[in-house]
């Protein structure tokens, strides 16, 4: 069986009683339902059925403090409480794994080699909001990870952890294994249930939320992989066992996918709140700068997060601690780059995602960021003009918090942070037509 | 006025209207805001944009439109609300308690500015040649904010027409829009009123982000009978309509306002004229939420062509020799007087018959009313061209269920909507699209009940489709099922119909016994009803056996406090036809009232059309008038009107172009369009809407009330002594208490079926293109651009045992008579039935049929090249 | 019918699964790739008979997603990421590596229809870069040894 090579930290976790979700991801027996049964697998969902009521798993996510693991970090446990009780409607539960954002590689490796995990999680969640189909959207180019997850949706059927009267409680709940076209947008949430629904993947507006008329206008919540995949281990160990993780404001685990100029890129799962120098420079994750270079800057939580300067990297890895030095913990995903790296160059990479990424149904964000292309390749050409910083500024205010969706925001923070933090090299590069940097990275 | 700005009434906006209604049975609590300084309360549900718009306060808008969804998309219409510190789109943010919310700040001008120079970033600006010129939303916008400059230094993005790159993109979308997708602002508007409000799925959007383009479906035209509100909703010039471009700067127009003559609801319309010439350019909406909701079939909006046409006939014409030729109006009256006085002395009896269009208005329907009972002492007059043996007495149930109230806008808040016998989308156009609004807002439940998968069923939680000719037994199933699911008490109708059973009538009918139970359950459980019927009642022979049918269903189910049933009438001015008595033997009532204005009411025998024209061939009917209506080409049986008409001595016909008709005529008469004269018509639900003049009577041609005034002056027997004395009568015809009859017990129903003959084994119905009504819209360019020609239109599988492919002819054999058509091939027909227009002259249809029957079925076969 | 047998059943059976048959438009359009490399007109056609939902709507949905190629490609798609996190540890010399060894430029297909080289946006394989997916499978941590070795595989497959 194919799996993505990704270095991951399990290894730590054999050691490391708090490490939970990494903690057999090196197993390849893992992702058979067998073993994952033997290794205390489903006994969480058991138990759910058995003995909890959906208001008191409710309470248990709730106290554990986790918060979504797929960007905005809102409280998991509040957003399922957000579903009306009384509604005489379906409810249905959306697993977020369209892992599109760049620098992000996390959810993948769960889906490829621990994916009972997710499903457990699911069903969980889908018993806390009477959910009885639930779905996971996976993006489409992750072929190994659809089959992963249809495999294991098959064996979860053959073994009664999911079909009608789940382990004799009366439960019923069957999942769907759906797979995305190939779209960024898709990751967010309104625009995923669209395109669930089988529409063009556009966001739409809120109100109304997904959790009062989501799915075919039906109350439906929306949660990242890692999110779910916490899920079975909080009612296993307890609400308190995980707050007593991490800090105060963002209890738990949490997986960093650390790319770029590191000697060691991978997946490592630790505490919140663990210091971000010590995931680039600790031998025992990022393992230092590739190749002895000086470190230029960090996007500490996928590419719609504000970029990070060498000072501030001593920082810690939590919503409170990053959002303190005017960044975001995002997805997660921890980019490194090197002196060799232009801002320009970088910039440049970033907002042509977007532009390619914008689902055009704004006028903001479908027009500005096709703009700010223009006018930031203009610059990296060694065409800029004087004027085009302040140009690329006013753009971004002009598209910041005036979208539907936040991806209008995601294009234009790094870019507003890439400008304060290096706005001298932005102008030198207008002033000579060049840079003092090449960016050019050569691959072995 | 300070203070409180009560807001109950709210005009063109959907939610407001909607929760006004809501209110009113549920008490939807109200929310009180500030907006601009100013305290405004308003029904929970409404947005801050709607709200604003109550105060006279105007937030400009691209991507908003007043019946559809707010998608939120174009981010023009930002407010400033306090304790948010990002701007809000008013169009998809409610008014919450206390929010103050301020709609000119600073910074919402700057974000609006913000949004107009992202949208003109690639915007060609080609506002001199651009036909939205004078009414461009972006421009009026980019004016108001003073965007003079633009920061953008990139060359624009250009669609172009391929070759040299420097053409600007004009793709014809279908017959009659052009698409200039460098115009476009990407708001969506008219692919989601497409979908949403038409039910249409001809155009969409494709590619996405800054290169997502607007495009009609991928090898298929926009060509659906409501495309033409595509042009008139685009905010800017990217769609654009043959009929207006490149014609006329629309700072040069004068507009009129008036309402549409194709439809039974009356659409209210605009004409655009140029300031002092006397030529139409166009007609858009006039939205009126009560009839309309600013949606106009395309026969409304193009129907105006029938009067700019070169077509229209130029003077009177007399028959000399066989050979019309051109005549003076005096000549013409001389004639007229003469050969109707010497026929009516020669016989020595009533001889005389008339037949009136009910497109003609009030004035015109009522004087000819007089004319014919005053001065020509005849009670044989009819206005009805187009259905077959129609019966006698105002009392019949299928004359009392026509003339039953009906309101549109009641259609919006029914829980339960049920078309049957009825091709709603071709009928009643307007009426489907609040149909569809019920179901799309209030997620109403529309049920059909046809002979054949209409395609306004598309939304039908329940289609049931019957065998053609039992329309009656599925209602008296439906009667018997609820009976038998106990879910009425009332069990006096057992015995009156038959079968006897559910299953039975379910096995007759043609459908499965679930169905007719599904529909007893809907009805027995609906708050609120609206039950249309249509013309594939008012056609049948069996008119009255359905209609009794159906009243059956209003008893049992207390329709009287749930709901409204109606047969609807088809014409823009039937119902005003029936009111003021343009019928052989009018209601008791109407009868003492007019007598009583006349000073007399004839004696004679009532005939009508059916009547008159048997008659004729007797030669006891020997002279005869004919004004804008058209029965040879509608009549079912056109051999037997030929006969009719060919044996009197004496037809005058008036109409605006030459017809079938007029050409058997002795003397032809130009009558003016409903463009060219003021008029009244009493649209479906009764309401008297006013058409304005919007140009002088083309050529040498008259209204209808001044021809027929006429003749009654050069009879010597003015009609009125001046138009207002003749409007005073109708207002008291139309306002006298119109006391609702129902039958006070249920109605016996015995089913009457046809056999079907071997020969002729396929049920042909007649209809009107989804583009067309009656004889006069082929003559609208506009119209006949999207169909030109009659078809017949049948299912693939039909066309398959056909061996016929789509556009090959076929033959089509009655035992009366036979035509050739083209193949139609669609999807919304099935059940063996197939379906022929009647809209186009060239193609006799109305040769198949036959008048006493009540299906007409019809031998198909290939035609052989 | 372009459409297979089997493309139709597969299409119908996931259609079946959903509580709305539009849901089924992106798997039927996956499923119609798998089969053809490629989707268009009539695919659309085909797809909107098959799971009754208008055509446009197909369409719409078609040209919104990167992964329905609107015209056939060689047999291999090679689908490089240029994103930041490969671009970093040198996504844009792998594809230049890569034209030179297919000797083609981005956006071309080989003459024998065996390989078609375009660059695409990341692909969730960010921490083994450079990577690149082909058809449905994904090759990661790449050197010119790898990259070489790969294609050499896949020309003795064909
Ligand atoms: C442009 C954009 C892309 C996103 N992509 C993803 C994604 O790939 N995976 C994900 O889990 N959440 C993504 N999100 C966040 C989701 O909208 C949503 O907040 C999340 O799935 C909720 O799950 P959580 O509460 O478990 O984090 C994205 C958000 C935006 C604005
Ligand atoms: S912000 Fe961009 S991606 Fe989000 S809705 Fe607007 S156009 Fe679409
Ligand atoms: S009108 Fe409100 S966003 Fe377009």
């Amino acid at each position: 069986m194919f799996y993505s090579p990704v270095r991951t930290n399990a290894s730590e976790a054999e050691k490391n009683e708090k490490l939970h979700l990494f903690k057999y991801v090196e197993d390849p027996q893992q992702k058979n339902v067998e073993t994952f049964e033997s290794r205390n697998g489903y006994s969480a969902w058991k138990k759910v059925l058995s003995s909890m009521s959906a208001e008191q798993v409710i309470e248990e996510v709730k106290s554990s403090g986790l918060r979504g693991r797929g960007g905005a970090g809102f409280p998991t446990g509040l957003k399922w409480s957000f579903v009306p009780k009384d509604s005489p409607k379906a409810r249905y539960l959306c697993c977020n794994a369209d892992e599109s954002e760049p620098g992000t590689c996390k959810d993948r490796v769960i889906m490829e080699r621990d994916p009972h995990a997710i499903i457990e999680g699911m069903a969980i969640a889908s018993y806390a909001i009477g959910c009885h189909l639930m779905f996971i959207y996976i993006r489409g180019e992750f072929g190994e990870c659809i089959r992963s997850m249809e495999r294991a949706a098959q064996e979860a059927r053959d073994r009664g952890h999911l079909g009608k009267n789940i382990y004799g409680s009366g439960y019923d709940l069957d999942i769907i294994v759906h797979s995305g076209g190939g779209a960024y947008i898709c990751g967010e949430e309104r625009a995923l249930l669209n395109s669930l629904e089988g529409e063009r993947g556009m966001s739409r507006i809120r109100p109304p939320f997904p959790a009062i008329e989501g799915l075919y206008a039906c109350p439906t919540i929306v949660n990242n992989v890692e999110s779910l995949a916490t899920v079975p281990h909080i009612i296993n160990r307890g609400a308190s066992w995980y707050s007593s993780m991490g800090t105060e404001k963002s209890s738990g685990t949490k997986v960093f996918s650390l790319s770029g100029h590191v000697n060691n890129p991978g997946n490592y799962e630790v505490e919140l709140g663990f210091s971000l120098k010590k995931l680039i420079f600790d031998p025992a994750y990022g393992g230092g700068m590739k190749d002895g270079k000086q470190l230029k800057g960090v996007i500490p939580g996928g590419a719609s997060t504000p970029f990070l300067t060498p000072d501030m990297i001593d920082v810690n890895l939590d919503y409170e601690s990053l959002a303190s030095v005017g960044s975001m913990l995002g997805s997660g995903a921890v980019i490194v780059f090197n002196e060799d790296t232009c801002i320009v160059w970088t910039i440049l990479k970033l907002i042509h995602f977007f532009r390619h990424e914008s689902c055009g149904k704004c006028t903001p964000c479908r027009e500005g960021t096709g703009w700010l292309e223009q006018v930031v390749r203009r610059i990296e050409m060694g065409q800029g003009e004087q004027g085009d910083i302040e140009k690329i500024e006013d753009v971004c205010g002009n598209i910041f918090g005036r979208t539907i969706c936040p991806l209008g925001d995601a294009a234009v923070m790094p870019i507003q942070s890439a400008i304060k933090h290096w706005r001298d090299e932005w102008q030198y590069h207008i002033d000579h037509g060049s840079c003092k940097v090449k960016s050019e990275f050569s691959f072995q | 006025m300070q203070g409180k700005v009560g807001v109950f009434v709210s005009i063109g906006i959907v939610m407001a209207e909607q929760v006004k209604k809501e209110q009113a049975v549920s008490g939807v609590p109200m929310v009180t805001a500030t907006i601009d300084g100013r305290e405004v309360t308003v029904p929970k549900g409404t947005t801050v944009l709607e709200a604003a718009r109550e105060m006279g306060i105007h937030i400009p808008t691209f991507c908003w439109h007043p019946k559809l969804k707010s998608v939120g998309a174009c981010r023009m219409c930002y407010v400033e609300i306090e304790r948010m510190p990002k701007l809000q789109v008013s169009c998809a943010t409610e008014v919450m308690e206390g929010m103050v919310i301020q709609t000119a700040s600073e910074q919402v001008l700057q974000g609006r500015k913000a949004v107009i120079e992202f949208i003109l970033l690639n915007h060609p600006l080609d506002c001199p040649t651009c036909d939205k010129g004078g009414e461009c939303d972006l421009q009026n916008h980019t004016f108001a904010h003073a965007v003079d400059d633009s920061r953008y230094s990139f060359k624009k993005a250009r669609y172009t027409d391929g070759t040299d790159g420097t053409t600007f993109d004009d793709k014809r979308l279908g017959p009659e829009i052009v698409l200039n997708r460098n115009r476009c602002i990407l708001c969506y508007k008219c692919v989601r009123a497409n979908k949403e409000a038409f039910g249409e799925y001809d155009l969409g959007v494709y590619e996405r982000g800054n290169i997502a383009e607007i495009n009609s479906a991928p090898g298929h035209e926009v060509d659906n009978p409501f495309s033409g509100n595509l042009v008139e909703i685009c905010p800017v010039g990217a769609l654009t309509n043959s009929d207006w471009r490149y014609k006329i700067r629309v700072w040069l127009t004068q507009t009129t306002s008036s309402i549409c003559n194709m439809t039974s609801s009356g659409s209210n319309i605009l004409f655009y004229k140029e300031k002092n010439h006397n030529k139409i350019y166009r007609v858009t909406s006039r939205m009126n939420d009560s009839i309309d909701d600013g949606w106009l079939p395309d026969v409304s909006r193009y129907g105006y062509q029938i009067a700019t046409t070169e077509e229209r006939l130029k003077t009177p014409l007399i028959k000399k020799d066989g050979k019309q030729v051109e005549a003076t109006w005096d000549e013409a009256m001389t004639v007229i007087h003469n050969r109707f006085t010497e026929i009516a002395e020669k016989k020595g009896k009533v001889c005389l018959g008339g037949l009136a269009s009910p497109y003609l208005d009030n004035d015109s329907l009522h004087s000819f009313n007089k004319l014919f009972r005053t001065v020509f002492k005849s009670n044989n007059i009819d206005f009805r061209s187009d259905y077959r043996m129609l019966p006698e007495g105002a009392d019949s149930p299928y004359e009392m269920l026509v003339d039953q109230p009906f309101t549109i806008a009641d259609i919006d808040d029914s829980d339960l909507i049920i078309s049957f016998g009825s091709d709603l989308i071709r009928e009643h156009p307007n009426e489907y699209l609040r149909m569809r609004k019920a179901y799309n807002f209030k997620r109403a439940k529309v049920v059909s009940i046809n002979p054949y998968a209409v395609k306004s069923a598309d939304i039908a939680e329940l289609e049931v489709i019957h065998s053609i000719g039992r329309a009656e037994t599925v209602l008296n199933g439906i009667c018997l099922a609820a009976m038998e699911m106990g879910l009425v008490n009332n069990q006096d109708l057992t015995g009156k119909i038959a079968p006897a059973t559910t299953a039975e009538a379910a096995s007759d009918a043609g459908v499965t016994e679930d169905d007719l139970k599904e529909v007893a359950r809907a009805i027995s459980s609906a708050k609120k009803i609206s039950f249309i019927c249509g013309e594939m009642v008012s056609r049948s022979i069996a008119r009255d056996t359905i209609a009794s049918a159906l009243w059956n269903l209003y008893l049992l189910f207390g329709f009287k406090d749930k709901g409204q049933m109606a047969i609807l009438p088809r014409y823009a001015n039937s119902r005003g036809a029936g009111s003021l008595g343009l019928l052989p033997s009018p209601s008791d009532g109407l009868r003492n009232t007019l007598s009583g204005l006349w000073g007399c009411f004839p004696e004679s025998d009532p005939n009508n059309t059916d009547a008159m024209l048997a008659l004729m061939r007797k030669e006891e009917i020997s002279g005869f008038f004919i004004i804008g209506a058209n029965p040879l080409m509608l009549y079912p049986d056109r051999q037997f009107v030929t006969d009719g008409l060919e044996r009197l001595d004496f037809l005058v016909a008036c109409d605006l172009f030459e017809t079938d008709t007029t050409e058997l005529a002795d003397v032809v008469l130009p009558l003016s369009s409903w463009a060219e004269y003021d008029g009244d018509y009493v649209n479906l639900e009764g309401k008297v809407q006013h058409a304005r003049q919007a140009i002088k009577p083309l050529y040498q041609s008259k209204p209808a009330y001044e021809i027929i005034t006429m003749v009654a002056e050069k009879f010597g027997a003015p009609l009125f002594e001046s138009i207002e004395a003749c409007r005073k009568e109708v207002d008291e015809l139309l306002s006298m208490t119109h006391s609702t009859k129902f039958p006070s017990q249920f109605l016996e129903v015995k089913p009457c079926y046809e056999d079907a003959e071997e020969e002729y084994p396929t049920p042909l119905l007649i209809c009107d293109d989804p583009h067309h009504c009656g004889h006069r819209t082929e003559k609208s360019q506009s119209l006949s651009n999207f169909v030109s020609e009659a078809y017949i239109e049948m299912s693939p599988e039909k066309a398959e045992k056909l061996a016929v492919k789509d556009g090959e002819s076929v033959r089509v054999e009655s035992p009366v008579g036979k035509i050739v058509v083209p193949v139609r091939i669609s999807d919304c027909i099935d059940n063996n039935v197939v379906l022929i227009p009647r809209n186009f002259a060239s193609t006799q249809v109305t040769s198949l049929l036959m008048r006493k029957r009540r299906l007409d079925r019809v031998k198909i076969t290939k035609v052989d090249e | 019918m372009m459409l297979s047998e089997e493309s139709v059943k597969a299409i119908k059976e996931r259609a079946g699964r959903y509580p709305h048959r539009k849901s089924a438009i992106l798997p039927a359009l996956t499923i119609a790739c798998r089969q053809l490399g490629y989707v268009d007109e009539t695919v659309y056609r085909e797809i909107s008979k098959i799971i009754r939902i208008p055509m446009v709507e197909v369409a719409e949905a078609a040209t919104f997603y990167t992964m329905f190629p609107k015209a056939p490609r060689g047999k291999y798609l090679i689908q490089v990421c240029h994103n930041i996190s490969c671009a970093l540890l040198g996504a844009d010399s792998l594809i230049g590596y890569l034209e030179q060894k297919l000797g083609i430029t981005k956006g071309e297909t080989t003459p024998d229809d065996l390989f078609t080289l375009i660059s695409v946006e990341c692909l969730g394989s960010c921490a083994t870069a450079p990577m690149m997916q082909i058809n449905e499978d994904y090759y990661e941590n790449l050197t010119r040894q790898k990259v070489d070795d790969i294609l050499q595989d896949l020309r003795s497959k064909a």
